[in-house]
This record gives C-alpha cells, sequence and structure tokens, in this order.
C-alpha cells in the first residue's frame, strides 16, 4: 500500500498556512514561524542555556545572534550556512544531536532573513493586547466576539462554519459540558418546545445556576492540584483532603472570581484576618504527594514537596515548565536555575515534615467543620455561653454560699478536688495487693522496691491520634530513677507510651518503632529528692512532640526532644496492641521504680492549664478552706470555687455547672470530630533557601530570596517577598499569562483542545495558539470582567464557534483533522467521570450528594491486595456510597480506580492539566462488562418497560433518549428491534440465564418484570451505552 | 497483523456495508493514525534489533548481590569487624540504620561455587540459575540514585526518580507498537514472595506522559485477567458476537454522518476486545501445557498466580509476539532474617527464572527474546540488626548491585564489571540504570537518544540526559 503519510501531511501544511494569506509569498512573523524552530531544534545548544555550558552563540536573544544574522542577507549569514552545510562535520544541528531540520524549516529561517530577521519577544511574555474585532465578509453569523476572530480566520482559509447543532445535539452538548450530566428528557422537551429566541441561552443560564456546575469544573481542577485520597508513594496511606474538594465546588458554584480565586489558595492564610475557608484553600499546595517510607532522608523529600509546588502552580497559572530550571539554566525559556529557587523560596518556609505522617494528614493541618459540624458547634457555644452567664450573674450569691459552706468545711473529713470530665481511671494505690503501703502525698501510697509493680489492667488504652492526659504522684530518697506508669512493652525499647524517669529527669516515650516511629523527649531539670512532686504529662493526639506537654508541681517544663518521628499507630495493621497499664514499670527488669507513689490519674483528654495548676495544688479543700482567702493561691482558689459548684451549690447552680461541664466535653468532642485539611503556613523562624546544585537536595548553592522570572517583567518593590505577593501578581493585569493560561484551560474543556494545544506550555516550545488574537481577546475579556469565571464559560457557550455542529464533510476532515481552525463544532469522548456518571443517571441510580467524605464504588477485588503493603484490599462501599459522582470516588495514587485509568483520567501523582482522549480495547471491556455499567443498564431496561407504555419501539426510543438524549432514526430502531428480538430469544431459551445477568450489582432486579424481557432490554440498554456517542460529546 | 491485513480489516468495514460516506483521504487518514499506533513510530527500530521483544524479571524488594551473584571470600575473615570508613566513606545511609551505633561485616552464609565453561561464581542460592550460566551475563556493577523502594523502582521503571514519567514498557510499545492483533504489545503481573514485601504502584507499567495506550496491562490470576474481560455470567460469546455486530452497524451509522475516524477506531477497538475475550483465556490456560513444562518450571508453576506460572505465561506471551512482557515479584525487603527468607525467596524464583531461559532456548527464541532478572538495588555488607553464627539482616544498598540479563543479542557466560572487596563501591565498569535502558533499547534496535516524545517543550526520553549501551556484553 501506499504510504498514507503523504496526505497527513498536506493536512498539516494546510493547515499551518492557513493562518497566514491563501496566496503570494508568505511574510514570516518571528515569533510564529521562526522561534519554534530555532527552540526546537537550536536551543538545546544555543539557548538561554548556553553560558553555563560555555557555548558562544545564543540564538535565543537578538543581540546574542547578531553574530550569526546578516539581516537581509541569507548567504551571509552564518546560521544559514551551517544549516545548509554539505560536510556533516559543519552541519547544525549536529549528528550526535538526533535533531534535524526540514527543507521546509531551513527555507522559513532563511526567507525570515531575507525579509529582515525581524526580531520579536515570545509572544506569551507580552501582555495580552486586546484588538478591535475583526470584520468579515459575513455579517449574520457571529453572535459574541469570539466568533469574528474564528470567522476571519476561516474566510482567510476559504473556509465556511458550519450550521448549528441540532437542539438535541446543542442541548446534551452544552449540559454535559456545563454539568458533567446529560440533560433529562423533560429538559429536553421543554427546550424543543420553546420557540424564544434566547431559549438556548435560558438553558445555559439554567445550567450555571445548577450546583452540578461546580462539581463539573472541580474535577479539572482536582486533576491540576494533584488531589488524591492518599500520600502516595510507597505506603501511599489515606489522608483527608476532601474539605479543600468540596471547598473548590463550592468556589465554582458561587462563581468566586478568578482572581479571589487564585489568591485564596496560594496565600489564604496570609490573607489579613483571613477565615478558615481561605486557610482550607491553600490545601491546594498541599495536595502533592508525601512520602513516609521508613529509611528516607526528610530533607530529600522536603525538597521534592517544594519543587512539586513549584511546577505545579507554574504549570497551572503561568503555563511555564519552570521545573525544567531545577538542576541547570532552562534549555528553551528565558528562566536561570536561580530564577527556580527564587519560586522555590515562595514555598519553602512550611513547617512540614519530610516523612509525612503514614496514615491521616500531616502538619502544619487545621481544623475544617462543615456547615453542619460548624452549626453544630456554634448552637453548642451558645448554650455554653448561657450556663456561664447564668453563673456569673448569680455570683455575689454563689460568693456568699460559698463563704458560708467554707467554714462548715472544717468539721467534715477531708475532700479532694480533681477534674471530672473524661477521667477515665483513678487509682488511690492506698492498697496495692502484695505491695507495702506507706503514708502518702494522700493517705497512703504504694511502696516500690526496684522490683515489683502494680498492674492495673486494661486503663489508658490510647493511640497515637488520642488526645490524654497521666498525672501521678512520686517520692523518692534518691535521684528518681526508672519508670513511674506505662501501657508499653516491658523494655526500653518496647512499643507503647510511658513515663519514666531516668537519672533525675522526667522521660516520656511514645514509641511504635523505637529506632525510627517515636516520640521520646525529657525534662531539662531534675527532680529534687526526699520531695513529693507531681508528675503530669498532656499528649494532644497530634503524633508530635510539640504536642507533648511535662508539666512538674504545676509548671510546665522545657524539655529536650531526642526522637520526634512518630508515625505508626500501637495497634497497626489490624493487630491490637495489647498491654496492661503499669504503676512502676514499663522500662524492663532493670529500670523498676525505688520510691513511693501516690494517686495515679488518667483522663481520655488534655486537662487546660487551669485544672492543672487546681491538680498539682495537692491540698483538700478543706485545708484551702481553712487559709484565709487572702493567703490562696490563684489555682486553690479555682480549685475550692470548682468543688464548691460540684457539690454544695445552691441546686439549680449545681444543675447549671453540671450542664456547664457536659456541655464543654460535648464541644471537645465535636471538635474532635472536625476534619481536618492540610494548609500552608509560614514557619515562625524563616527558613534559608539556597540554589541547590543539579537539584540535589544536600548541595547548597548560593543563597537565594523569593523573587520572579525578570522575562515577566514583574514589578519592583518589597511586595513580592512572599506568596501573598506571589499570589497577587499571578492575578495582576499587567501578568501576561494566568489569564491566557486559563482561559486556554477552559477553551480546553468545551473544544477538546487548547487554542494552545500545549495547555501546559506557553514557553517557547510551547504550539503557537491557532488563533492568537481570540487568545489574547479572550484574557483581556476575562481581565475585564473582574475574573468572572461563569460569564466566561457563558460567552464561550453561547459563541456560534461552539454551536456549530460537528458533523463535517470529508473534505474538512481531510483539510483540518484536528479541528484547528473551528469550522465545525467539537465532538470528543467523554472524560472518564462523565462515561461513568452519566450511565448512573440514565439509570436513575446516580446519587446527588456534595461533598463529603471520599466514597467506594465498585471495583475488582484483589488489585490492591496484589499491590499493597499490609492494609488489606479495597473495601468497596454499600448503599448510597456506590452510586455518587466520580469525582467523591476514593482516589488511591498508587492504585487508582481502574476505570478512570482506563478512561485516561489524569493519576493525580502530579500536576496534570492536558485533557488527553485514547481508543482502546480496555475502554471496550471497561464499558460492556464492569458491573457499574451492567447494573445500569439494567436500570435503564426498567425504566424503558415501566416508563414508556408496552410498544417496544417507544420503549427502545425511551432508552436511546435516556442515554443519547435524541430518538432512534428509522434504520437505528430497527437495528435496535432486531437486537432486543434477538436477545429475546436468547434468553426465552434460558431463564437461568436471564437471572444471572440480572443479578449483576448490589440491587435486585424490579421482581414485577418478567426476568427474561428484562434481561433482553437490559442488553439492548448496555448496547446503547456502549455506543460511540454514548461517550461522546457531538 | 501486518499493515495490510489491518486495509483489508478497515475496509471490511466502511466499504463492505456499502454504507460509507467516508472519503478515501479520510480513511487514509484514519488508517495512517491506526498503523502508527500498532506499527510504531516511522523509522523505528533505528537499525536491525538482535531482540524482538523483552521479558524482564522484577525482583521486587531488592535481592542481596551478597547471597547471590557477587562472591567476597574475604569477608569471611571480617565477620563482624565494623565496615571500615575508608570503605563508607560518609555515604549516606537509610534512615532505618542511620543511627545504628557499629556496622558489623556479615559475609553471606551460602555457598559460592563457579559454573559453566565461563566459571561463573553463583552461590548455592541459584542452583538452577547456575545451569545455564553459559547463557546469561551477569553484571555485578549496577548502581542507583535512589535509597528507597518507590524511587528506586520508579527509577528503573521510568529513567527517572519522581513519578510522572512513562515505564520502559510503554516508551518501547510507543516506539515499535506491537506485533500482534489480539493481545496488548505491554503486559505486567504481579506474584507475592514470601518475605517482607512492598508496595508496588500502578505507575510501575504506567505510561507517564505518554497516551495511556501504551500503559502495560496487567494480567492477573484472577478470574478476569484483564480487568473486565469476561462477559456477565449468562452472556454468551455468541450473544457478544450478535452485540458486536449491531453495535458495529450503530456506530457506522454515526460515522457516516459524522465522518469522524474516532468512530471506526474504536469500532475496531471493540473487535479487539472481542478477540481478547477469546485469546486471554486460551493464553491464560495452563491446561494445554504438557507435563514435562511444569516439570522444567518446578512444582510452583501449577499454581495460578505464582511467579513460576506467571513464567510460563510469559513465555507464551512471547509466543504470541507481546513485545514487552514484565514480571514483578514481591517480597526481597530482607532487613531482617535474611539467610530464611532469602532461601525461601530463591526456591520460588531460581527454577523457574532459568527454566525461562532454558525453555526459550530450546524453542529457538532465546536469540530474539531478551530476558532481564533483577531488582532496584542492592543490599548492604553489615548487618542490620545484630549479626550471629546463622542470622542478620541488609539495609538498602544502591552503592552496587547484580542483575542478569540473557538471550536478544548479548553475549553469554560472562561477568561484567566488580565490586571493591566489600561489594560496597564499584571497583570497575560501573554501569547506570541509563545504561542499562539504552542497552535493552540497543537490544530493540532502538538508538536510546533519538526515542523521544515531545511535552511541556522537552523532548523526552527514557534515559533523560544519560545512558550508553554497554557495549562489551553485546554479541
Amino acid at each position: 500500500m501506499t504510504s498514507p503519510l503523504p496526505a497527513l501531511l498536506l493536512a498539516a501544511i494546510a493547515v499551518s498556512y492557513a493562518a497566514g494569506p491563501v496566496t503570494g509569498p508568505k511574510e514570516i512573523e518571528f515569533n510564529r514561524d521562526v522561534r519554534p524552530i530555532l527552540s526546537d531544534k537550536c536551543f538545546l545548544c544555543h539557548g538561554p542555556d548556553a553560558v553555563a555550558k560555555k557555548i558562544p552563540l545564543r540564538l535565543d536573544s537578538e543581540a546574542a545572534a547578531k553574530r550569526a544574522i546578516v539581516a537581509g542577507d541569507p548567504a551571509a549569514s552564518a546560521v544559514i550556512r551551517r544549516i545548509t552545510a554539505e560536510k556533516p562535520a559543519l552541519r547544525m544541528p549536529p549528528l550526535h544531536s538526533g535533531l534535524k531540520l526540514t527543507e521546509v524549516e531551513v527555507q522559513t529561517i532563511s526567507d525570515w532573513i531575507k525579509q529582515g530577521a525581524r526580531w520579536q519577544k515570545h509572544w506569551a511574555f507580552i501582555p495580552p493586547v486586546r484588538k478591535p474585532l475583526p470584520q468579515t465578509n459575513d455579517r449574520m453569523w457571529a453572535k459574541n466576539g469570539i466568533d469574528n476572530f474564528v470567522l476571519e480566520q476561516l474566510e482567510r482559509a476559504g473556509l465556511k462554519p458550519s450550521p448549528e447543532a441540532s437542539r438535541e445535539t446543542l442541548i446534551r452538548r452544552v449540559t454535559l459540558d456545563l454539568t458533567g450530566l446529560p440533560p433529562t428528557i423533560a429538559e429536553i422537551d421543554a427546550f424543543l418546545a420553546d420557540k424564544s429566541p434566547n431559549a438556548y441561552e435560558k438553558v445555559v443560564d439554567r445550567l450555571l445556576a445548577s450546583s452540578r456546575y461546580g462539581e463539573r469544573m472541580a474535577v479539572r481542577w482536582l486533576d491540576a492540584a494533584r488531589y488524591a485520597d492518599t500520600n502516595g508513594y510507597q505506603f501511599d496511606g489515606e489522608r483527608n483532603m476532601w474539605r479543600w474538594r468540596d471547598w473548590v465546588i463550592d468556589a465554582f458554584n458561587r462563581n468566586q472570581p478568578f482572581d479571589q480565586f487564585t489568591m485564596e489558595q496560594i496565600a489564604g492564610d496570609l490573607l489579613p484576618n483571613s477565615t478558615t475557608a481561605q486557610k482550607i484553600a491553600t490545601g491546594f499546595n498541599r495536595n502533592h504527594r508525601a512520602n513516609t517510607e521508613d529509611g528516607i532522608i526528610p530533607e530529600e523529600y522536603a525538597v521534592e514537596y517544594v519543587v512539586d509546588r513549584v511546577e505545579t502552580m507554574s504549570a497551572v497559572f503561568l503555563g511555564a515548565t519552570l521545573g525544567c530550571a531545577r538542576c541547570h539554566n532552562h534549555k528553551y525559556d528565558p528562566f536561570t536555575q536561580k530564577n527556580f529557587y527564587q519560586m522555590f523560596a515562595y514555598f519553602n518556609n512550611v513547617p512540614e515534615l519530610g516523612r509525612a505522617m503514614k496514615y491521616g494528614n500531616s502538619p502544619p493541618v487545621v481544623p475544617a467543620p462543615t456547615r453542619d459540624q460548624q452549626a453544630k458547634l456554634d448552637a453548642l457555644i451558645g448554650r455554653i455561653d448561657s450556663e456561664r452567664r447564668l453563673i456569673e450573674n448569680n455570683a455575689s450569691s454563689i460568693g456568699s454560699a460559698q463563704k458560708t459552706w467554707e467554714s462548715s468545711l472544717q468539721t467534715q473529713s477531708p475532700e479532694y478536688w480533681a477534674p471530672s470530665g473524661k477521667l477515665t481511671g483513678a487509682f488511690t494505690l492506698d492498697e496495692s495487693g502484695t505491695l507495702s503501703v506507706a503514708p502518702g502525698r494522700f493517705g497512703k501510697a504504694t511502696v516500690f522496691d526496684g522490683k515489683s509493680f502494680v498492674d492495673l489492667g486494661h486503663v489508658g488504652s490510647f493511640d497515637i491520634e488520642d488526645r490524654f492526659t497521666l498525672s501521678a504522684w512520686i517520692y523518692s530518697d534518691t535521684k528518681p530513677d526508672g519508670s513511674i506508669i506505662s501501657r508499653m512493652a516491658d523494655n526500653p525499647k518496647g512499643k507503647g507510651y510511658g513515663i519514666h524517669t531516668d537519672n533525675g529527669k522526667v522521660h516520656f516515650n511514645m514509641t511504635s518503632v523505637y529506632a525510627d516511629d517515636a516520640i521520646r523527649l525529657e525534662t531539662e531539670d531534675i527532680l529534687t529528692p526526699k520531695q513529693w512532686h507531681h508528675i503530669l504529662v498532656t499528649y494532644s493526639g497530634s503524633r508530635m512532640a510539640s504536642g507533648v506537654s511535662v508539666v512538674v508541681d504545676g509548671k510546665p517544663q522545657p524539655v529536650k526532644v531526642l526522637l520526634d518521628t512518630l508515625y505508626r499507630p500501637f495497634n497497626n495493621a489490624g493487630k491490637p496492641f495489647v498491654q496492661s497499664f503499669r504503676v512502676g514499670s514499663g522500662w524492663g527488669p532493670e529500670r523498676r521504680f525505688r520510691g513511693l507513689i501516690d494517686n495515679v490519674q488518667i483522663y481520655g483528654r488534655v486537662l487546660d492549664t487551669n485544672e492543672i495548676a487546681a491538680m498539682s495544688v495537692g491540698l483538700s479543700v478543706n485545708a484551702i478552706a481553712a487559709k484565709p482567702a487572702a493567703n490562696r493561691t490563684e489555682a486553690e482558689q479555682r480549685q475550692l470555687r470548682w468543688y464548691f459548684l460540684e457539690h454544695a451549690a445552691a441546686p439549680e447552680i449545681r444543675e447549671s455547672w453540671r450542664r456547664f461541664v457536659q456541655l464543654e466535653s460535648e464541644r471537645e468532642a465535636l471538635e474532635r470530630s472536625f476534619p481536618t485539611v492540610m494548609v500552608m503556613a509560614e514557619s515562625p523562624i524563616p527558613k534559608d533557601t539556597f540554589l541547590l546544585i543539579r537539584g540535589a537536595y544536600d548541595k547548597h548553592g548560593e543563597k537565594v530570596t523569593p523573587g520572579l522570572p525578570e522575562v515577566l517583567d514583574p514589578p519592583s518593590g518589597g511586595l513580592l517577598n512572599n506568596r501573598l505577593g506571589l499570589a497577587k501578581w499571578l492575578v495582576d493585569p499587567n501578568n501576561p499569562l494566568t489569564a491566557r493560561v486559563t482561559v486556554n484551560r477552559f477553551w480546553q474543556m468545551r473544544f477538546g483542545a487548547g487554542l494552545v494545544k500545549t495547555t501546559e506550555d506557553f514557553g517557547v516550545q510551547g504550539d503557537w495558539p491557532s488563533h492568537p488574537d481570540l487568545l489574547d481577546w479572550l484574557a483581556t475579556e476575562f481581565i475585564r470582567t473582574k475574573w468572572d469565571v461563569k460569564a466566561m464559560q457563558r460567552l464561550i457557550v453561547t459563541s456560534a464557534t461552539y454551536r456549530q455542529q460537528s458533523k463535517a464533510a470529508p473534505e474538512l476532515i481531510q483539510r483540518d483533522p484536528d479541528n484547528r481552525l473551528l469550522a465545525r463544532g467539537p465532538r470528543r469522548r467523554l472524560p472518564a467521570e462523565m462515561v461513568r456518571d452519566q450511565a448512573l443517571f440514565s439509570a436513575g441510580l446516580l446519587v446527588e450528594k456534595i461533598g463529603g467524605p471520599s466514597v467506594k464504588p465498585y471495583q475488582p477485588v484483589g488489585l490492591w491486595k496484589e499491590q499493597n503493603m499490609q492494609d488489606g484490599d479495597y473495601e468497596p462501599g454499600t448503599g448510597e456510597d456506590l452510586y455518587r459522582r466520580s469525582l467523591y470516588t476514593f482516589w488511591k495514587r498508587t492504585i487508582p480506580p481502574p476505570m478512570m485509568s482506563n478512561f485516561d483520567a489524569a493519576a493525580r501523582e502530579a500536576c496534570v492539566v492536558r485533557e488527553t482522549r485514547t481508543n482502546t480495547p480496555l475502554q471496550a471491556l471497561n464499558l460492556m462488562n464492569d458491573v457499574t455499567f451492567t447494573e445500569a443498564a439494567r436500570f435503564i431496561a426498567q425504566r424503558m418497560m415501566k416508563e414508556a407504555g408496552t410498544d417496544s419501539s417507544a420503549r427502545l426510543s425511551h432508552g436511546f433518549r435516556l442515554i443519547l438524549g435524541r430518538a432512534p432514526v428509522a434504520n437505528e430502531l430497527k437495528l435496535l428491534q432486531d437486537n432486543l428480538a434477538y436477545h429475546r430469544d436468547y434468553f426465552a431459551s434460558d431463564v437461568d440465564k436471564a437471572q444471572s445477568l440480572l443479578q449483576e450489582g448490589a440491587t435486585r432486579a424490579d421482581a414485577s418484570l418478567a426476568p427474561q424481557e428484562l434481561a433482553a432490554y437490559a442488553s439492548v440498554a448496555s448496547l446503547m451505552l456502549n455506543l460511540d456517542e454514548a461517550i461522546t460529546i457531538q | 497483523m501486518t499493515a495490510d491485513k489491518k486495509l483489508l480489516m478497515t475496509r471490511r468495514h466502511f466499504f463492505g456495508a456499502g454504507a460509507t460516506g467516508l472519503g478515501t483521504a479520510a480513511l487514509a487518514s484514519l488508517l495512517g493514525k491506526d498503523l502508527r499506533a500498532e506499527a510504531g513510530l516511522p523509522g523505528l527500530p533505528h537499525f536491525a534489533p538482535k531482540a524482538k521483544r523483552v521479558i524482564y524479571l522484577f525482583q521486587h524488594g531488592a535481592p542481596s548481590q551478597l547471597d547471590m551473584f557477587d562472591y567476597k571470600p574475604a569477608l569471611k575473615e571480617r565477620r563482624g569487624l565494623n565496615l571500615p570508613e575508608s570503605i563508607r566513606m560518609g555515604q549516606r545511609l537509610t534512615g532505618m540504620t542511620a543511627y545504628q551505633a557499629t556496622f558489623p561485616t556479615a559475609p553471606t552464609i551460602f555457598k559460592f561455587d563457579q559454573h559453566g565453561k565461563s566459571g561463573m561464581w553463583l552461590s548455592e542460592l541459584v542452583p538452577r540459575t547456575a545451569k545455564v550460566a553459559d547463557d546469561i551475563v551477569l553484571i555485578k556493577s549496577l548502581h542507583t540514585e535512589a535509597i528507597n523502594h518507590d524511587p528506586a523502582v520508579t527509577f528503573f521503571q521510568t529513567g527517572f526518580q519522581i513519578a510522572g514519567r512513562p515505564s520502559i514498557g510503554s516508551w518501547i510499545s510507543y516506539g515499535l507498537g506491537s506485533e500482534n492483533q489480539e493481545l496488548p504489545a505491554f503486559v505486567a503481573m504481579v506474584s507475592q514472595g514470601t518475605g517482607n514485601a512492598q508496595a508496588l504502584a500502578d505507575r510501575a507499567w504506567g505510561s507517564g506522559f505518554l497516551e495511556t495506550k501504551y500503559q502495560g496491562v496487567k494480567f492477573r490470576s484472577a478470574a478476569d485477567p484483564v480487568l473486565y474481560l469476561s462477559n456477565p455470567t449468562g452472556y454468551s460469546r455468541d450473544a457478544r458476537r450478535r452485540y458486536l455486530d449491531d453495535l458495529a452497524k450503530l456506530n457506522e451509522l454515526n460515522a457516516k454522518d459524522y465522518q469522524d475516524p474516532e468512530i471506526s477506531t474504536r469500532i475496531a477497538q471493540y473487535e479487539m476486545a472481542f478477540k481478547m475475550q477469546a485469546s486471554v483465556p486460551e493464553l491464560t490456560d495452563l491446561s494445554t501445557e504438557p507435563a514435562s513444562t511444569f516439570e522444567l518450571y518446578g512444582p510452583d508453576s501449577r499454581k495460578p498466580g505464582s511467579y513460576a506460572a506467571n513464567c510460563i505465561l510469559a513465555r507464551r506471551l512471547a509466543e504470541r509476539g507481546v513485545r514487552f512482557i514484565q514480571l514483578f515479584h514481591r517480597g526481597w525487603d530482607q532487613h531482617n532474617n535474611l539467610p530464611k527468607q532469602i532461601r525461601e525467596q530463591c526456591m520460588q524464583t531460581d527454577q523457574p527464572s532459568a527454566a525461562l531461559v532454558q525453555d526459550l532456548k530450546q524453542r529457538g527464541m532465546l536469540d530474539d527474546t531478551l530476558v532481564v532478572w533483577g531488582g532496584e538495588f542492592g543490599r548492604t555488607v553489615y548487618s542490620q540488626g545484630t549479626l550471629t553464627e546463622d542470622n542478620y539482616g541488609r539495609d538498602h544498598h544502591p552503592r552496587c548491585f547484580s542483575m542478569w540479563m540473557a538471550g536478544g543479542g548479548l553475549k553469554g557466560g560472562v561477568t561484567y564489571g566488580e565490586t571493591d572487596e566489600f561489594s560496597y563501591n564499584i571497583a570497575e565498569n560501573p554501569v547506570t540504570v541509563h545504561d542499562l535502558h539504552a542497552t535493552i533499547l540497543h537490544c530493540l534496535g532502538i538508538d536510546h537518544t533519538r526515542l523521544t516524545y515531545k511535552y511541556q517543550g522537552r523532548h523526552f526520553r527514557l534515559t533523560d540526559v544519560h545512558g550508553q549501551a554497554i557495549r562489551d556484553i553485546l554479541a
């Protein structure tokens, strides 16, 4: 056969020349025609990094290139001599580069020199210029400014736009495009019936107002922001970033202007009086993968996280490949390696861990209550306040009643006060089995001889994310040494937690694996022998040493952190951690306590400072009451008041106090239940940033400060020294890139490809825009409308360009296979999430609920287990969880949902802004056999049989409309009828076959329908779901 | 399938039914598109290939070179002594042993002997591999930049430590296309070892920034060897045939209307799916193999999903023209109790690995099939944890480790590269991961500097900007 290449090549040439005049000598434009050649074939050596490589000739700047280019005289130009040299040794590009110039490219460079070698700054680095709308011959077609630009180019190419798509095609196209779901039959009918001139615009406005719009828009943003539900890398444990995901949906739905949207995600935490929502927004920069593998070098990965932020930010907002300048100057674009590290510096000041938490979120995090939770919290606070007021309003009567009560105390036996909320264990140690007792700090205390210990059984079963407080009184004749209380395997390296004394210092540990998965710290000061000490430790559940507080005799202690890398829970990999709570033991037989221990108390919360101070008083309320009021300490006074309110105040006051305490503990529990989200924050002590030689984390070069590449003309002054400055600059109207890059991505969402096809690269290696003036017009329009995202969508989808039919004559397909000229409407396969969502929606199975934790729909058994660590297999959810929109599907980065991968979803390991579509046999198998689709097919069959009467034509047409949004034409209906007949026949012979097919999925088949008939319709419904048209926006 | 057959098949779709308005030019462009997908890039291979396909036996978790391949008799004398600083030279260690007080030298407890005509030194852990010593080239001087599993595997699989780049198999299927019409060009399989297993990510066979059609298709030992392969219960192959015929007719009606070549491609992909529904079960059904096959590959080979069974599958895939076949066997991460664990791992892997080489050879396929065996890094000469008479552990060691390769244009019976007396540093002929990639591509007739894909403005390569084929081991 003959090669098909020439035909393709012709088509390509036709397109590239279409932008210029159709006939006559072509005027060469440097940016459009020449720079792409120089960049692709020459810049690798003669580009921005030439200096570093000590290559004298640079072709990326006009001044430098002069030495090899003589304007107007190609023959005298060294560039032409070298690229046309006969001798291979002289010829550029050199053979070893693997690069080659085509004849057309050589000719273009030569023509350009002949025409005067006029240079231009790279187009994307010049702020967009709004040109007047071009005049076109056809004055009727254009519906808005977009169309003038498109039509002008079509006319120059001698082409005509295609007619407007049919109403059925149009409403399905725009409904899927704006909401990610197909229109209902009722919506289609209403549109078909609406004869008003703005019927289409009304549909668009309805769709833009739908909350489905935010869900649709969010998906592509999640791809760009590499959002996922796990950490990635090896261990790939779960994290919780869904509150950020819900923030994104909400931002799109309330049409937050894109400049605000950007500012909050880049620097929401730095905005004045920033709200919780603005802090949540900064999760954008924490969505990167995080390594938790044992044995990694934390600094190495801390660098990777910052690199990821720079790469993501620059791809998403600037369409720049700054990451290429990590190890050396950029090979093509004017970004130096120093520029890269100056960008790096913006994101390098986060108090984060290089080795992230194995499970859950890694600091910094913020609590991120949902709307419901916030409302509950507000209500609780209101009730707490009213109890507090009740007590305050009665202060004087309470005071006098307390005085009376105090004087009555002298005659009563001593009573002690301790906080009561979440007290999970209190042991007086007045008697301890065979161990002897002696007079203690309170009544008696147990005597420990350095061998024996007390086993208190299963109390204090806290894990590393629990909050707790441990308290004990100790006395020792010598410098205290040995374990006080613990719940750990009884040896110094054992798993669990414990408070010990080590040569007089208080030592606390939480150990999962002694070597590198533990917190260990000790006090700096030494306990005094022959004296009672109150030892108290609180732990906030943060898994960080900073969440531990050691208090001795009421004074918080300065501590030395010995290890701060706690990651794994004690109850790990399904194996419960079983140890009893021991007094006087925990560091093994060698290190048991010698001395007295009294009153051990265990709380399932972090006591507040006032409570701790009151506890350390160590006096009975009677003793305090005996002191003259003026001599009492604040803590003593408070302790007395609390005891009074609990036990002796007037009944209504006691009741109010009881409620107050109860509500406070409810509040604590509620706050503990809040999801958190990882956010950006600034370290109080700024971290230095260095240029990293060859990009290596441990090879520091010069110190750098935050700053922007000179080529982008950043404003001067100190505004830019932090993320907030960066965020402001990103959305500054003079920024040449952000608006262009953003509207280009919107365009890609509606047309399958951007005006600049390389959505991720607007640099010199990126593609030349198909419609440069249109891109600039849209960018300036975006800024002019104050970054109104919905208005921009509306502008695009109401254009005549978008509304064209995507049917085309063969000549047009041949002329412009990729539809770069836009002489027809966009036709493209649905993105992965829509393939599934549409099937569920047509089936009536889709559960629409915005936001919340990610869910686990169907997935073949064993996929996780065969590649995972110890964490077991994927456990599919039940009920509603099986039928939520796909953007809520749990995304495990290392093993993504297979259906999503089959249909080209971004892997979410790194930022992806370009949409791709492939066409594979695995997609066919997926659509035909995945239970998601076979179950949906059954539901569609049920709808056909129950909603469309008894006539098979009507039923088939109904199913067809449910999926494709249009009725079948005659020969389609005939084929469907034939297929139905075949399947009726097929199942008629064997009811078991029908029953098996109907068993697909977690739901039961509608028992009111004959199984054989239902199975036949389900088979046809499956066929409809598998039509190319079904998974395509036509 | 050849280009001509493909044309015929497509022609039938467009002209056979007499129902097309597609112009010949559009057809040509459609075919051009399809042919590129199946036949690979124009101009490839760059030169006459020695190997048509690769079977890569990835030993996941990092096998110990010291106990299997890298014979260091002198270490016996140094048993328990601290690793000299002159050898370690302050090299970075993983966080797991960085705080270890001492680094006691742990010589292997396994016996080494010379094998084959070349006298290749191999340990008693790999007696079967020893029998094919004359067919393999043992490289003792591999080294890598990564020190932890995930980045190291990613580096081996994609030429870069950070996720996002295409895997080696997807590069090859992008470059060379497929040799057959019924199976994917790149197949991956995972089996479970007995020892400490580390997680394995889909990206190991992912296509990175290449189109997803180039990604490896994972074959599993589950009821569906390929995800969603089987029809729903109760739905027969005949019914599916009829379904696909009607589906194609409906799609063709739409194609006539829209002229979009994607529709015709879709029809072709459904046909391919239908073929896979027959060819994959046939392929994975080992019951047709004679008893001698199972004898050759060992008792494990009757267990579906085992490494041994996967080795037989690899041969069957190779026979059917699958371009890149990659097995991942987990469980080599022997930080503790190495002697016991490695013995068990080798029981599972030694015989089938060697059997595969033998089997290919006896079928005359070893000449054009390249077999690669190895993990993501090596293991330390010093013991992680306590060293006793018969027990020790070994931490990750990126600075030197061993792999072997066979067939497909390589010499046999060759030991390449040398390490120092501690198997800690490389003494001669260092081989980078990029060099290994360049060598594999070379065997396939590909100049690694010229297999590129433009993304983010860069012409990316599997070998980044490095790598050189190891000339000395090429036949």
